[in-house]
């Protein structure tokens, strides 16, 4: 039902707009590439039966607003998942610059209760994959405490082991080794 | 020396009762110089002198000839089956003389052209494949004695001719040895391989010299972490095609598979008690990763271990009465023991400071990897700490040790020629031989019932 409505509104819009079009389509050149811009359309040409030049750049100031912040949060989640915390061989303690890594996370996700993160824990392949599964899940678990510490819900956190098997870097030596041990943090909604 | 007797009346069974008790009568008395000792291998001893043996291509009659070469392929399963047991060497084909056997049907050996080469068995077979069914007719010869010790017949199918040759093989071990042979065995692995877009890991089973690969998973993910069931009918595996590390049964003979333990963390690592009837593994519960032992449904039975550290890697004594685990309780993963009867633990590895991966073989013995100098390799140790042995020394990492059911053998997987690969050696470490050569890194081998 719903569908069917809301198909007659947008023929109704369409029809509308393409009248508009014919009449003022000067002032309809921006922003059709956007892909965004596409899905607003109906909402912009409705109210361009009133057309005025103020309200329309008012509109589409706001719009572009709206992107950035989007682009921005992309940034910040980005940001949020793009910093790992390693850890030492055979070790699941935080290390200090870990726990400032795990504070900035924190209070970001203090700001955006919106997202819930999930840590995975992972182990140089050096060792038993089962060791390294119970060593990988120490990891994501250290992790998650020390958020919860800092206030996050537990509701908020989930955590995975992947052991040995899911390395950044596939090459064996000190430097993989060190880049593999580390807790992986990904978020979502 | 009762292999040698069995042998003879084998070759004789058709005969009359009489005609055999005559033949038993002169072998006994008559021929004084038929002690077996000369090639009646002792398994037992400490150093086995390995036997020089001659496999030349299975012969055949137009007739019955298969494709060309088809008689060299068979020769050549059954003289690397016979090098892997450790007790042979088998004699390059190179080095044979044309025309040594003249014709195996007669018995009509060159036998000094084999002893020229340093032949001390040989063994000439000939092959007759018609429509589907391959007949081979199997004759060792005792190179020394002029002498053929061994008749037998055996029947199967062309397009397994493998199985075929590796029965061949189990009845030359048995012969020779007294013991059965490994060679109708398979493995169970875990191939790494790399996709478009991920590496995934999925699980194989193979022969024990690493021919007729076969996949039994196909997730894309990450399945790992094998375990054949003491009956050989089933398999225990890992996935993460649920979302996190879970457990899962499959049935060998249905294909059936069930997931069986799905709890929160971890449930990781485990392996059949002897009788096949329970499961002990590493649950944490998100928490804390600790022993238990399940039924095959996946209920809980019991909780093993108690402890804030890691406890991983669950694995029975033959008896059923211990297990041996890794802990890293003491700060770093050692081997424990525990006794199943009174619940007492006790720590079985002191030197080095990461030992990892116990498995308790048929003979007692408990084999691990442990690193040392930052490589890891297998060393073995009796249950009450005594006779420590390192076996892979030098040579890459040596990883994931598994007994044969007879305790004679471990397969083990290895990178010391680059990528991780399926080894197999001897249980004093000898004989290290390379078995895997398929596309992608084999690890984690698991060894079926013979």
């Amino acid at each position: 039902m719903k569908k069917k409505a809301l198909f007659v509104w947008m023929v109704l819009v369409i029809a509308c707009s393409s009248l508009l079009l014919m009449t003022s389509c000067a002032k309809k050149q921006i922003g059709a590439g956007e892909a965004e811009g596409m899905q607003e359309q109906p909402a912009v040409t409705e109210e361009a039966e009133v057309p005025s030049d103020e309200g329309y750049a008012e509109r589409e100031k706001q719009r572009q607003a709206e992107l950035e912040a989007l682009r921005q949060k992309q940034l910040e989640i980005d940001a949020f998942e793009s910093v790992n915390i390693y850890f030492d061989f055979d070790k699941s303690e935080l290390k200090p610059e870990s726990q400032i890594a795990l504070k900035n996370k924190a209070a970001w996700l203090e700001n955006n209760p919106e997202y819930s993160v999930r840590i995975e824990g992972h182990c140089d392949e050096r060792g038993t994959n089962e060791y390294n599964l119970a060593l990988g899940e120490r990891r994501a678990n250290a992790a998650a405490n020390f958020l919860m510490s800092l206030g996050i819900s537990g509701d908020r956190i989930r955590t995975i082991s992947y052991g040995e098997e899911r390395p950044a870097d596939p090459r064996h030596n000190e430097t993989a080794w060190a880049r593999n041990r580390r807790d992986e943090f990904k978020l979502f909604k | 020396m009762k292999s040698r007797f069995v042998s003879t009346l084998k070759s004789c069974n058709k005969a009359k009762p009489a005609f055999l008790i005559l033949m038993l009568w002169a072998a006994v008395v008559l021929v004084p110089n038929l002690a077996p000792a000369r090639i009646f291998i002792d398994i037992n001893a400490p150093a086995v002198q390995k036997l020089q043996i001659a496999v030349p291509a299975f012969s055949t009659r137009a007739s019955g000839a298969a494709e060309p070469g088809f008689g060299g392929k068979l020769a050549d399963i059954v003289a690397n089956d016979l090098e892997i047991s450790g007790y042979f060497v088998s004699i390059e084909e190179d080095a044979f003389l044309p025309g040594a056997v003249k014709d195996v049907a007669r018995d009509a050996i060159r036998f000094k052209d084999w002893s020229l080469i340093g032949a001390e068995l040989l063994l000439a077979c000939t092959y007759n494949a018609i429509g589907q069914s391959l007949e081979l007719e199997v004759r060792l010869y005792d190179v020394f004695r002029a002498r053929r010790v061994y008749t037998k017949r055996l029947l199967g199918k062309r397009n397994d001719h493998r199985t075929l040759a590796h029965r061949l093989s189990n009845e030359i071990i048995y012969l020779l040895t007294g013991q059965k042979g490994m060679f109708l065995s398979r493995l169970a692995y875990v191939n790494r391989l790399q996709g478009k877009e991920n590496v995934y890991k999925e699980i194989f089973t193979c022969d024990v010299d690493g021919h007729n690969a076969e996949q039994l998973t196909f997730d894309k993910g990450l399945s790992i972490l094998p375990r054949w069931s003491p009956d050989g009918k089933k398999l225990l595996y890992v996935s993460y095609k649920d979302g996190g590390p879970m457990l899962y049964l499959k049935e060998l003979g249905t294909g059936v598979d069930r997931r069986i333990s799905a709890r929160k963390g971890l449930n990781i690592g485990a392996n059949w008690a002897p009788d096949g009837r329970q499961i002990a593994l590493t649950l944490s519960h998100g928490d804390n990763p600790d022993i238990y032992t399940i039924d095959l449904k996946g209920n809980i039975l019991d909780r093993l271990t108690r402890h804030w550290g890691i406890d991983v890697s669950p694995v029975y004594s033959p008896d059923g009465r211990k297990m041996a685990f890794v802990s890293n309780r003491s700060g770093s993963p050692q081997i424990y023991i525990r006794d199943l009867q009174n619940g007492e633990e006790r720590r079985l590895t002191f030197e080095g400071k990461y030992n990892t991966s116990p498995t308790w073989s048929s003979l007692n013995r408990i084999a691990f990897s442990g690193m040392d100098g930052g490589r890891f390799d297998i060393y073995t140790i009796n249950a009450d700490g005594t006779g420590l042995q390192n076996l892979t020394q030098g040579g890459g990492n040596n990883e994931d040790p598994c007994w044969s059911p007879d305790g004679r053998y471990l397969a083990f997987s290895s990178n010391r020629e680059g990528g991780y690969h399926l080894y197999l050696m001897t249980a004093g470490g000898r004989n290290q031989t390379r078995i895997s050569f398929q596309e992608g890194e084999q690890t984690s081998p698991s060894w079926s019932h013979y």
